[in-house]
């Protein structure tokens, strides 16, 4: 009995030695096997969390579901009359484009993702999904929402995946501000305020609140070009350059739906 | 046996905590998570004999280190050393505890997991800001250590309780006389 308690510890301490000396790539695969250990238990806890959420939405009273019903079709009305308006836009814009010899716009190829948790980690900015190598998305691979940019695909099993938010201090995305020449580096700050910093900035950029950050696009870059990044809040000139503090425009920790852009259309 | 039981069961309480927490939503105004694999850990350190608490911990450590394994231009941020030696470092300290108290007890578990929880958040702060420079404290810094931490507090009773009824612990003739100071 005792020989075998002496080579179990044994066995523990060189267990404890390998994985101490893993390197990346290893360790990679290692995580890669937790998350499709984690994945039945995430999507399975997720889809819980949703019932239970429907459950209370469900529970209203007949004066909140006639005020509701009455919402929604004032909103049908309006989108009606404003789908109207688009299509001759639309066709107008078709028109246009054809005098006009433009190619069509490119647009990305979008997987649709659920959030299926976040993070629990203190000092980490991450979030799961409920896809994976299987439906096509692979490491660093941009996470946007209709509002904007939130983050890129970090560690992928077959049907889980980690995003990097924007709001993590690791995550560095390259920015324009709008109406300027201003490219700078974006990324968050380990103070949890979910507010993003963009630095590198000329220290004679003359930022006002309210303008609009994007995505600058570089070569070599994973994020495309113009998807929207936040909005500056303030500038200040620092001794070497001018950093400004920009308001994420994607809420990442109220999103459920986003989409993976695996590639250009 | 039951012993055995114990270690399946919590082992797999592992995952499913880790799973659990991440599902969970912030807590309100710093957006602080609740962690509770350090107190599934505390107990599982503080209820096993020595060797399975080790092991315990090993696989405690691999569970967290994975979890927020990040990993930066091909260079891991905090590998997989420091969650080892971490949990390790904590799992003989809990059972000199547990030994020293003949047994464990449900006060010395919600005592146990803030400790892990407010040591780990508190670590994982500095290695970070070893690693990326800086040193950033401020009011929400200190309220996402100290918040966890109390609830962590908070939570190690129920835990404690639900295991205790789940899994009924009964001295057995082993030699090992640690399952028999299981007491309220």
């Amino acid at each position: 009995m005792r020989k075998l308690q002496i080579a179990a510890l044994v066995l523990l301490a060189v267990l404890a030695i390998v994985f101490c000396s893993m390197e990346a790539g290893p360790l990679r695969h290692l995580q890669t096997g937790l998350l499709g250990i984690l994945s039945p238990l995430s999507r399975s806890g997720s889809a819980v969390k949703d019932s239970l959420g429907s459950l209370g939405k469900d529970l209203m009273t007949l004066d909140q579901l006639q005020a509701e019903y009455d919402r929604v079709l004032a909103e049908n009305r309006r989108l009606r009359a404003e789908n109207g308006g688009l299509r001759d836009l639309q066709q107008e814009n078709a028109h246009l484009r054809e005098v006009l010899g433009y190619r069509e716009r490119s647009s990305f190829r979008l997987v649709p993702a659920a959030v299926v948790g976040h993070d629990s980690g203190a000092w980490w900015s991450t979030l799961r999904i409920n896809r994976g190598t299987r439906d096509g998305i692979a490491p660093d691979m941009p996470v946007i929402t209709d509002k904007g940019l939130i983050g890129k695909t970090a560690a992928v099993s077959d049907n889980l995946s980690e995003v990097l938010l924007v709001t993590d201090e690791n995550c560095k995305v390259a920015a324009k501000v709008e109406g300027t020449k201003e490219q700078g580096i974006c990324t968050g700050t380990r103070s949890p305020g979910g507010e993003l910093q963009l630095t590198f900035l000329s220290k004679l950029a003359d930022l006002q609140p309210g303008q609009k950050v994007y995505t600058a696009g570089v070569s070599g870059g994973i994020f495309p070009s113009g998807i929207a990044l936040g909005t500056v809040k303030s500038f200040r000139a620092r001794e070497l350059d001018g950093m400004a503090v920009l308001e994420p425009s994607a809420d990442s920790g109220g999103n459920e739906e986003v989409f993976v852009i695996t590639g250009a259309k | 046996m039951n012993r055995i039981l114990l270690f399946v069961i919590l082992s797999v309480l592992l995952p499913v905590s880790q799973a659990l927490q991440d599902l969970l939503p912030p807590i309100p105004p710093f957006q602080e998570r609740l962690q509770l694999l350090p107190v599934v850990f505390a107990f599982g350190v503080l209820a096993l004999p020595l060797l399975p608490a080790l092991w315990f911990a090993l696989l405690a450590a691999l569970v967290q280190g994975l979890v927020l394994l990040q990993v930066q231009d091909g260079q891991v941020e905090i590998g997989l050393t420091l969650p080892v030696v971490f949990f390790l470092c904590w799992a003989f300290l809990l059972q000199m505890v547990s030994e020293s108290t003949q047994g464990m007890r449900w006060e010395l578990h919600a005592f146990g997991s803030a400790l892990v929880t407010v040591s780990m958040i508190a670590g994982q702060f500095l290695t970070l800001c070893i690693k990326r420079g800086g040193f950033p404290v401020d009011w929400s810094v200190l309220m996402r250590i100290i918040v966890p931490s109390a609830a962590a507090l908070l939570i190690a009773p129920l835990l404690y309780f639900a295991l205790r009824f789940l899994v009924p612990i009964a001295p057995d003739d082993s030699g090992d006389r640690k399952p028999a100071g299981f007491g309220v």
